[in-house]
């Protein structure tokens, strides 16, 4: 482990001299009509970077593009090239805890191996930065993450006013930020402390052991009752991180085509139609049941961890403002109710 | 104009009244999250929660389309003028029965914070209600807060439309907000799902979203009733309403159509009268 502490100053020219040899994705303002929204995209200008508040997106478009036509994922990015490994900075512990749901399922898992995925996965670089304040729909404290740092992130930038703590935990990474001042441990772990302390408490708690039992849960009634407002778009999956549900298409003019993969949302009524044109997901609760047990019940029983991170964006871009912890504490009272099976495992 | 408070007292209180003496069975309006202090749609069945129901600058979605899942029950709704205009129209497509509804219509609509078509919207009081709350608001005061609007893309020539909307939609996930958020979106299958025929390529690309909005933004002549549910709903802050508003404009200069003004009246595509103008509307 190493660490640095450098100017703003300083960490610009770091940034020129990274951007010969990377591509760097970084979280930025983008016009979107009247609003400007944060969202990650591949820079040439370090000032354009805001570090000090969640983006409205998770870099889910840059390792797990929505449209990839399996090779050539960024066409008319600007700062793109296919030859460069990527950096993404500024990645928050929900969005870090995200890569690892996507790592887990298309890479770590033996009986498939996603090697679109896998060629962009090795070529990324993750750089963390520690959150300093907790936005009105974050929660992933309560999901047992740590805002302040995640143990996923290879390199890890702490920022403290205008100066940044560098953490460099992966010795693979050293090279790239060897010639930078030294910072000392015992200030950044004041600092750690201090923003520990400052952080406010979340108002939610997820009080139900996981992964959820499916069995007691698969004919609740609940389900309707808490998507009687739900729209069926697919706003909470297409921003969600973890969300990483697709399909496979050609597509082209010509007598040319290319195969092309891209987002699907289990939110669609669409999806899950058969070729008979039964549909075993005929209503929204059907269809948010399977959102809510992906997350909570069959991730976690089939790899490590919930596959819900916390960050709150299905909450903050949902057009009606259906909030997936009013989902899991409708989800707590009836298991509590119904007694439910309290080792969460059938 | 009304103000949000005395509006958000006056819907508590009709609709605690309303689940008291059990003439409906719930009331669909605005309240606040467990969690965030978000306005979301709220649906009240006991008497004792009708105080959750509130009305402020922030109760944009349309709440009409809700009123597709309670065939049959009684339920009551809280309107704006634009959710008022959304109730007609299904009454007058029989999507719906008024003896099962009651509405608690706003007058005086003070308007939604950020949603561009409360600056050119000229309906603002409730056009059908049981129940009204706020304060009526007359054609000149009306005309006062509208006055001045001009649609700025109506200013843009044909090279600046095709560039601003290129940009506009170059945005667009296809995450369909728009499309769920509208209440004139309620086929039982929108061509976008059709696969067979298939109009609308998989991936997301600036020329299927060119499709899906102009093809949507056709089936809007003389339905829209122009709330801004679907400018609202995106979460790309893409102009989505532009083409829906066009077509109203455009319904009202051709044919003098205004969609959902009566609960009698015949969608615009539905007649046909020999003296209708022919003028398109491209000229």
């Amino acid at each position: 482990m190493m660490i640095k502490k450098i100017s703003k100053e300083r960490f610009k020219k770091l940034f020129d001299e990274l951007k010969e040899e990377y591509n760097i994705a970084a979280p930025i303002l983008k016009d979107k009509g009247k609003e400007k929204i944060l969202e990650y995209d591949f820079i040439n200008d370090f000032d354009q970077i805001v570090w000090d508040r969640q983006p409205d997106s998770s870099p889910k478009n840059i390792i797990f593009p929505q449209n990839s036509m399996l090779g050539n994922d960024y066409k008319g990015s600007k700062y793109y090239d296919d030859n460069l490994s990527t950096i993404i900075m500024g990645v928050r512990s929900c969005d870090i805890e995200a890569v690892k749901v996507f790592d887990q399922v298309f890479i770590e898992d033996d009986s498939y191996i996603d090697d679109s995925y896998k060629n962009r996965r090795d070529k990324t670089i993750i750089m963390g930065i520690s959150c300093a304040e907790r936005e009105d729909s974050c929660f992933c404290d309560s999901l047992g993450l740590d805002p302040i740092e995640s143990d996923y992130a290879p390199v890890y930038i702490f920022k403290d006013e205008d100066e940044f703590f560098i953490k460099i935990k992966d010795e693979k990474y050293e090279d790239l930020f060897e010639d930078l001042p030294k910072g000392d441990q015992a200030q950044l772990k004041a600092l750690k402390k201090q923003r520990k302390e400052e952080f406010n408490e979340s108002s939610f708690s997820l009080d139900i052991p996981t992964p959820l039992p499916e069995k007691e849960m698969f004919e609740a009634d609940i389900w309707e009752e808490m998507t009687e407002k739900c729209l069926g778009c697919g706003v909470c999956t297409y921003y969600c991180p973890t969300c990483y549900c697709f399909n496979f298409f050609w597509e082209g003019e010509d007598g040319e085509s290319t195969k092309y993969k891209s987002w699907d949302s289990c939110m669609f009524s669409s999806y899950s139609v058969h070729a008979s044109g039964h549909n075993p997901r005929d209503s929204k609760g059907k269809r948010y049941r399977n959102r809510i047990m992906h997350k909570f019940s069959y991730h976690p029983l089939n790899y490590e961890g919930l596959a819900c991170v916390g960050c709150g964006r299905c909450i903050d871009r949902c057009p009606v403002n259906l909030d997936i912890r009013e989902a899991l504490k409708m989800t707590e009272e009836y298991l509590l109710e119904e007694g439910g099976d309290e080792s969460g495992k059938d | 104009m009304s103000n949000y408070d005395s509006i958000s007292q006056e819907i508590s209180e009709i609709a605690k009244k309303l689940l008291k003496e059990s003439k409906v069975d719930k009331v669909i309006g605005f309240g606040l999250g467990r969690f965030t202090k978000e306005i979301t749609p709220i649906f009240i069945k006991k008497a004792e929660d009708a105080d959750r129901l509130i009305f402020n600058k922030n109760c944009e979605m349309s709440l009409t389309k809700y009123l597709l899942n309670y065939k049959g029950e009684k339920v009551a709704i809280v309107a704006k003028p634009c959710d008022s205009r959304a109730i007609n129209a299904y009454l007058s497509e029989d999507l719906i029965k008024r003896e099962d509804l009651v509405i608690i219509g706003i007058n005086g609509c003070p308007g939604i914070e950020g949603n561009t078509a409360c600056e050119e919207c000229n309906i603002r009081n409730a056009v059908i209600c049981d129940y009204s709350v706020g304060q009526e608001m007359s054609e000149e005061e009306i005309q006062a807060e509208i006055e001045g609007f001009e649609d700025e893309i109506d200013k843009m020539n044909q090279a600046e439309r095709l560039a601003y909307f290129q940009n506009e939609f170059e945005r667009c996930t296809r995450c369909y907000a728009c499309r769920e958020a509208c209440y004139v979106c309620n086929c039982e299958q929108c061509f976008t799902d059709s696969n067979k025929p298939k109009w609308l390529g998989e991936s997301v690309k600036l020329n299927d979203n060119f499709t899906y909005h102009l093809m949507r933004g056709i089936h809007m002549a003389g339905r829209c009733v122009n709330c801004g549910a679907c400018e609202m709903a995106c979460p790309e802050g893409i102009d989505v309403r532009a083409f829906a508003a066009k077509m109203c404009s455009a319904a009202e200069e051709i044919f003098d159509y205004k969609s959902g003004m009566d609960p009698e009246q015949k969608t615009l595509l539905s007649e046909y009268k020999v003296d209708d103008s022919e003028k398109g509307f491209m000229e």
